[in-house]
């Protein structure tokens, strides 16, 4: 079976994980369009080759972010979400 | 003693007293003591046993800050992923930075896990401190104990917990049997022990499901007392 490493847990069998999809930023919550909304919300990148996406360990529900490429299906890096958005950068 | 006539009874009760299982006072919930033969199940325990604790005390707290307040409560906490004895027996279970989980001791004394929830209602300076999660009416708790325990094991987790590559007061939050369980090896005076914790619905899929496991090593289940007994 794949296995795939959590930040927190160490290295699991795949099916413990679930995909959450590709991280994306958020249109500004104040003068996007609707249609920026519909398609942040509904529409997929759908890229062929590495991306960043949210994972969650299904176990502990524990997501975390992973860098993917999703033409050969390898997992090159899995790294806590406070990496990506250290304090201060979401609010 | 009969557990229909208790307000906290196991998740899995009927099931125990179908197996034989004579219930008895520890502390204020009724245990199964034993099935039967103690000596004989003392036995069973140092090879494989598997006995039901669901309703000893236990309790929990996470979120931001929990961690910090717990400390500050005289809990001694060891890293993520790891498990330390509290001077009263109890064990802290530290599932996350911040997500803390907290097993009575075997003799049902109210001890730590109780202190911990009176002091939770009263006001605190540490702020924020997360929030308490009843652990107890959420998650049953089994053990599983003695020399063939890993190898029981070794077919429903695929997490190697082998003693050599699992020591003591690891854990591992992992899927046992297909679904999801928190596993704990926190030895019994040498023997080899592992609480393993699930979701409370589960229980009575677990418990005949890890009798069969166990079947093949002629495992069974013990009663609280043989676990006492490894104690001494």
């Amino acid at each position: 079976m794949k296995v795939m490493r959590c930040p927190l847990n160490g290295e699991r069998n795949i099916s413990e994980f679930t995909c959450l999809g590709e991280v994306s930023e958020p249109p500004a919550p104040d003068g996007a369009s609707d249609e920026a909304w519909a398609a942040h919300l509904w529409n997929s990148n759908n890229t062929a080759g590495v991306v960043r996406e949210w994972w969650c360990h299904v176990p502990t529900s524990y997501w975390f972010i992973a860098e993917r490429n999703t033409v050969t299906d390898e997992i090159l890096r899995t790294y806590a979400a406070a990496e990506l958005f250290a304090k201060g950068n979401n609010e | 003693m009969d557990p229909a006539g208790q307000t906290r009874r196991s998740f899995v009760y009927r099931r125990l007293a179908e197996a034989g299982a004579v219930f008895g006072a520890v502390a204020d919930v009724a245990l199964a003591v034993h099935y039967g033969d103690p000596d004989a199940e003392l036995e069973t325990a140092r090879r494989l046993g598997l006995a039901d604790l669901s309703v000893l005390p236990r309790v929990g707290f996470k979120g931001a800050g929990a961690a910090k307040w717990l400390a500050a409560q005289g809990v001694s906490l060891p890293e993520v992923n790891g498990a330390a004895a509290q001077p009263d027996g109890a064990l802290a279970a530290r599932l996350g930075p911040d997500e803390v989980l907290l097993l009575g001791g075997l003799d049902g004394a109210a001890g730590l896990v109780g202190r911990l929830d009176e002091a939770w209602a009263e006001a605190s300076t540490v702020e924020p401190r997360g929030y308490p999660v009843p652990r107890r009416e959420t998650h049953a708790w089994f053990v599983v104990t003695g020399a063939q325990a890993a190898d029981m094991f070794a077919k429903l987790c695929a997490v190697d917990l082998r003693p050599q590559s699992f020591a003591n007061h690891r854990i591992a939050q992992t899927s046992v049997a297909r679904a999801n369980a928190i596993v704990i090896r926190a030895d019994l005076a040498g023997t080899l022990a592992y609480h393993l914790l699930v979701d409370s619905a589960t229980a009575d899929y677990y418990l005949p499901v890890l009798l069969d496991a166990m079947s093949e090593f002629t495992g069974g289940l013990v009663g609280h007392q043989a676990l006492q007994a490894l104690l001494q």
